[in-house]
C-alpha cells in the first residue's frame, strides 16, 4: 500500500505511542465544561439583553457584543497600540466571559478624535477596520455632567474645560449662560456646560481631562453606543454634523 | 459677531504723525498682509513665510531679539491633533521661518516645542511643525517629565508653579501662537500659549484666566511674540475641526509687547480687547498696553 | 556517568532560531505603537496569525475567518510532518520557559525527575477539548491561555510598564541626585542613554492599566513553575501545544535509537524539554517531543538520531523507508 495513505491511516488508527491515551470521561467532563460555560455565561444579566453595564464602553469599531466575545482573543494588541492608554483590560465589566477584553476607561484616557490605531491592530478584527471617517461617526458612549461635582454647577466657578477639549468639529459640549449667587450674595454670570447626545460621541477627553479629582464631574458611560440598538436613550439616535 | 477686517487705514491714521520726526526707537508692533489670498494649500506656504519674514524685518530683524550664540525656545501651538489646515495649530511654515531666522541671527540652537492637550506624538507630526522644524534645522524636543521643576511665580494668583525647566533657561522664549475663538476667554492668543511651557493642573486655571495668564506671561516674558492670522479659527475652538470654521486672514502680526498683540489679534476675530479677562488685566497691572495704536504699528502689505 | 561532550550543531540552530523568533515577537511588541501619521506599525499580529487555535476557535465560534489567518496552515502543514516543532524551535513563550527551565539547578538526577513524564501532562488536552467545545457553543475564551494572548497581554499590561517605570525611575534619579566629582558628573554617560531609550524602548508615558496586578502575578507564577517542572506551561497549560500534539501525533521525523550503542546512562532524560521519554523508542511520544535535539546532542554514544521515515507497520522496528536527516 502507498506509505502516504498508510501514514494517514495511521491518524484515524494511531499506533500505540502516537496514541494521546486520553481518557474517554476525562473528554467528555472537559466537553461539558465546554457547555457548562455557555450556560454558566449565559445567565448573567450582561446576556439578557436588558441590563447594561454602564462601564462596558468598548473601542470604535467593536462588533456587536455576542459577536465580539466570540472574535476577541483577550491578546491586548489594542491596549498596547491605544496612544492616550484608553484601553484596559475589563474585569467583570462584561461578564466572567469578557476578562480581559478590551474596555475604555476614561479616568485614565479618551479616544483620541483622529485615532484609528485599535482597528489596525486587530488580529480577528473583533474590532472592525474602520478608516477615520467612519470612526467619527460611531458613538461609543454618552458623557453626562455631574451637577453635583462640575464647578460652575455646584460652586459656581469658572472652568469649562471640557467644553474646550470637546473634539467634535460642533462641539458636543456647550454652555448656558446662567445667574448664580456666589457665597458673599453676589450675582455672577457663570458658563454651565451642556452635553448635546445627539453630537457626542462619548470619546471621554472630558472626563480625563477634566479638573475634579477622584471623579470627574463629566462622565461617559455606554448608553448611545451605535453598535448596540439597544442601548439607546434618544428617539433618532444618528445625528452627526458634518466635519 | 462682527468679524471684519482689520482696517489697515486706520493704524496709519490714528496718530497726526505726518510731521513727526521719526523716533529713533524701532518699532513694538508690526503687521504684515498678504494682498492676495493664494489658494489653499500650495500658495499658503510661500504666503506664510514671506508674512513671518516681513513681519520680523519690520521690527528690526531678528538680530534685534537673537544673539549670537543663543539658545532659542521657540514656542508654537502644537496642542492639538490636528492638521494645519484645520487652523488648531500654528502655520507650520510660520514656525519654520522664524527657525532659519534664528540661525541666521547667529543661534546656536533652536528648540521647538510645546506641552499640548493631545498626546505630542499624535500633535507634532499631525501638525506639520515637527517636519517643517526639524527641516529648517530646528531640534524638536518631545518634553521630558522629569524637568518639569516648580518655580516661583508670584503672581497675583500663581505663586508655585511648575514650569518647564530647559524653556526657563534658554537664552531667549519666541511665541508663536495662533488666532483662535475660545469660548471660555472669548480668544486664545499669545498668553494663553504660554500654558503649553508649564506642568502640572493645568485645567484649574482656568477658574481665572484673567489672572492665571498674566501672572505667567509676567513670569515667562518673551522676548518677541509673532501671531500667526495666516488662518484663523473662528468658531468651536480651540480644537475646531470644522473648515467651514477656519477663516483666512492672511496677516502676522509681530511685537514685543504681550497685550498690545493679544489686543490687535483680538480684533482680528472681531472681540473687543477690553472684553478679553486677560488682555484688561494684563494692561491693568502694566505688563503691556491695550491701546495698540498708540505703539505707532507698523503696517506692510506684501 | 559519560563525561558531558560538546553541544550538536542542530541544537545551537535551535537556540539561534529560538532567539530569533523571541526577538522578532518583542520587536513587533515595541512596533505595536503610534507611527506618524496614524499608523500601528507592519505586520504587528504576525504570531497570532500564525496561531492555528487562534483560527480555529474564532472559525468556530463566530463563523469567521480572516484572511491573514491563513498562515496558520502553514504551522498546521508542517507538524504534520514534523510535530511539535513549533513549540520546540519558534513559540517565544516556549523560549522564555525553555529559558527559565536551564536555569534550574540541581544534578542530573533531580533534573531527570522533574523532567520527566507525567500523566498530568494530558490536562492540556483537556483544557483544549473544553476550549474548542466552547468555541462550538459560541464561547471563544481561548485567548485566556492561548500562549502568544498570554504572553502579549502579560507584556502589554504588566511587564513592560513596570520595566518601563523602574527604567525611567532609576535615570530620574541619577539625573536629580546628579552625583559626580566635579565637573564630571554621571549624567554625561546616563543621559545619552537615556534618550536612546526613550526613542526607541521606553513609552511615550507611563503605561497604567486596571487589573494589571493580577495578570502580573499570573505571569510570574506561569514562569517560576518552571522551576517545579519543566517547562511547566508548555506541557501542562498550553492549548496551542495540545491542539498542535493532536495534529503532530504520528509524525514523519521520526526518533530512532541504536539499542546496541546505548548503555542505559540515561543523560538523554536530563534535559528532555517536553517529558517525551527519549529513551525507549517504543515509548516515545511524538506529541509531547519539542525536537529540542537535547537528546541527541547529550547522548555520550550517539545513539540517538531523528530521522524522517513513514512508518509502514505498526511495530516500528522494521522502517522500510528510511531517509536519513
Amino acid at each position: 500500500m502507498n506509505p502516504l495513505y498508510k501514514w494517514i491511516g495511521d491518524f484515524v488508527h494511531p499506533p500505540k505511542e502516537a496514541r494521546l491515551d486520553l481518557g474517554r470521561r476525562a473528554v467528555l467532563a472537559a466537553g461539558l465544561a465546554g457547555v457548562g460555560a455557555k450556560l454558566l455565561f449565559g445567565i448573567d444579566p450582561q446576556a439578557s439583553k436588558r441590563s447594561f453595564n454602564p462601564a462596558l464602553i468598548r473601542p470604535p469599531g467593536a462588533l456587536p457584543e455576542e459577536e465580539f466575545l466570540a472574535r476577541c482573543i483577550r491578546c491586548g494588541e489594542c491596549m498596547k497600540v491605544c496612544p492616550t492608554n484608553a484601553i484596559h483590560p475589563a474585569s467583570l465589566e462584561g461578564g466572567v466571559e469578557g476578562i480581559w477584553t478590551p474596555i475604555l476607561n476614561m479616568s485614565v484616557g479618551y479616544c483620541d478624535y483622529e485615532c484609528n490605531l485599535c482597528s489596525q491592530v486587530c488580529p480577528t478584527h473583533a474590532i472592525r477596520q474602520i478608516d477615520v471617517p467612519e470612526k467619527k461617526k460611531i458613538k461609543i458612549g454618552l458623557a453626562y455632567i455631574d451637577k453635583n461635582r462640575c464647578l460652575p454647577w455646584a460652586y459656581s466657578k469658572t472652568c469649562i474645560v471640557c467644553e474646550e477639549h470637546c473634539p467634535t468639529p460642533k462641539k458636543a459640549i456647550w454652555f448656558e449662560e446662567a445667574e448664580a449667587l456666589n457665597i458673599q450674595g453676589e450675582k455672577l454670570t457663570i458658563k454651565q456646560p451642556r452635553v448635546d447626545p445627539d453630537l457626542c460621541i462619548g470619546c471621554g477627553i472630558c472626563e480625563t481631562k477634566c479638573p475634579v479629582k477622584g471623579q470627574a464631574a463629566v462622565r461617559v458611560t455606554s448608553v448611545g453606543e451605535t453598535r448596540n440598538p439597544e442601548n439607546q436613550i434618544l428617539l433618532s439616535p444618528d445625528s452627526f454634523a458634518e466635519g | 459677531m462682527r468679524m471684519g477686517l482689520l482696517s489697515l487705514d486706520s493704524l496709519s491714521a490714528a496718530p497726526t504723525s505726518a510731521l513727526r520726526v521719526p523716533s529713533p526707537q524701532p518699532p513694538a508692533l508690526s503687521v504684515a498682509h498678504y494682498k492676495s489670498s493664494p489658494a489653499e494649500p500650495d500658495g499658503i506656504a510661500e504666503e506664510a513665510r514671506r508674512l513671518t519674514r516681513q513681519a520680523i524685518d519690520a521690527l528690526g530683524g531678528m538680530n534685534r531679539f537673537v544673539s549670537k550664540g543663543n539658545v532659542v525656545w521657540v514656542k508654537p501651538d502644537i496642542g492639538w491633533d490636528r492638521r494645519p489646515e484645520q487652523a488648531a495649530t500654528t502655520n507650520p511654515d510660520v514656525v519654520a521661518t522664524i527657525v532659519e531666522m534664528c540661525y541666521q541671527a547667529g543661534a546656536k540652537k533652536v528648540l521647538v516645542s510645546d506641552n499640548p492637550c493631545n498626546p505630542a506624538r499624535l500633535s507634532f507630526p499631525r501638525s506639520g511643525i515637527q517636519q517643517a522644524a526639524e527641516k529648517a534645522g530646528a531640534e524638536v524636543i518631545f518634553l521630558d517629565e522629569r524637568k518639569f521643576r516648580k518655580m516661583s511665580i508670584n503672581g497675583k494668583v500663581l505663586k508655585e508653579w511648575e514650569v518647564y525647566q530647559d524653556t526657563v533657561e534658554a537664552d531667549r522664549l519666541i511665541n508663536v501662537p495662533i488666532v483662535k475663538n475660545h469660548n471660555l476667554c472669548l480668544a486664545t492668543l499669545g498668553m494663553k500659549n504660554l500654558m503649553g511651557v508649564i506642568g502640572g493642573p493645568r485645567n484649574r486655571l482656568h477658574q481665572d484666566l484673567g489672572s492665571t495668564l498674566v501672572d505667567l506671561a509676567a513670569f515667562l516674558k518673551p522676548r518677541l511674540v509673532v501671531l500667526d492670522a495666516v488662518r484663523v479659527l473662528t468658531a468651536n475652538g480651540p480644537v475646531g475641526g470644522n473648515l467651514a470654521d477656519v477663516k483666512r486672514k492672511d496677516t502676522i502680526v509681530a511685537g514685543v509687547d504681550q497685550v498690545a498683540v493679544d489686543a490687535l489679534g483680538a480684533t482680528l476675530l472681531g472681540y473687543k480687547p477690553e472684553s478679553i479677562g486677560y488682555i484688561a488685566q494684563g494692561n491693568a497691572r502694566g505688563l503691556g498696553t491695550i491701546d495698540f495704536n498708540s505703539l505707532s504699528p507698523k503696517p506692510i502689505e506684501v | 556517568m559519560a563525561k558531558k561532550k560538546k553541544t550538536s550543531w542542530i541544537v545551537w540552530l535551535r537556540r539561534l532560531t529560538q532567539t530569533g523568533f523571541f526577538l522578532l515577537f518583542c520587536y513587533l511588541f515595541l512596533q505595536t505603537v503610534y507611527h506618524p501619521i496614524n499608523k500601528a506599525g507592519r505586520g504587528v499580529t504576525f504570531f497570532f496569525n500564525l496561531d492555528p487555535l487562534v483560527a480555529l476557535n474564532c472559525w468556530l465560534a463566530s463563523h469567521a475567518f480572516v484572511g491573514a489567518m491563513l498562515l496558520s496552515l502553514v504551522t498546521l502543514a508542517v507538524t504534520f510532518i514534523c510535530g511539535r516543532w513549533f513549540c520546540g524551535w519558534v513559540c517565544p513563550f516556549g523560549t522564555l520557559h525553555n529559558f527559565f527551565t536551564s536555569l534550574r539547578g540541581g544534578r542530573a538526577k533531580q533534573k531527570i525527575e522533574t523532567g520527566a513524564y507525567t500523566q498530568w501532562q494530558k490536562a492540556k488536552y483537556y483544557l483544549l477539548v473544553g476550549f474548542l467545545v466552547a468555541a462550538l457553543v459560541g464561547v471563544n475564551v481561548v485567548g485566556w491561555l492561548d500562549p502568544f494572548s498570554f504572553f502579549f497581554r502579560s507584556l502589554t499590561t504588566s511587564i513592560y510598564p513596570a520595566i518601563n517605570k523602574g527604567l525611567v525611575a532609576l535615570f530620574t534619579w541619577i539625573y536629580n541626585a546628579n552625583p559626580g566629582v566635579g565637573p564630571v558628573r554621571l549624567t554625561a554617560v546616563t543621559e545619552p542613554i537615556y534618550g536612546f531609550l526613550r526613542k526607541y524602548f521606553l513609552t511615550a508615558e507611563q503605561p497604567y492599566y486596571w487589573g494589571s496586578m493580577l495578570v502580573g502575578v499570573l505571569f510570574i507564577t506561569a514562569v517560576v513553575l518552571n522551576f517545579f517542572r519543566a517547562r511547566f506551561w508548555c506541557r501542562y497549560v498550553c492549548p496551542l501545544g495540545a491542539l498542535l500534539g493532536v495534529v503532530g501525533k504520528n509524525p514523519l521525523v521520526r526518533l530512532k535509537k541504536n539499542e546496541e550503542k546505548c548503555d542505559s546512562c540515561r543523560l538523554c532524560l536530563v534535559n528532555c524539554q517536553g517529558g517525551a521519554t527519549p529513551e525507549n523508542p517504543l515509548e516515545w511520544k511524538p506529541s509531547e517531543c519539542f525536537y529540542c535535539w537535547n537528546c541527541q546532542s547529550d547522548c555520550p554514544a550517539q545513539a540517538i538520531s531523528f530521522t524522517c521515515e513513514l512508518r509502514l507497520e505498526k511495530k516500528h522496528d522494521e522502517p522500510v523507508v528510511q531517509v536519513d536527516r
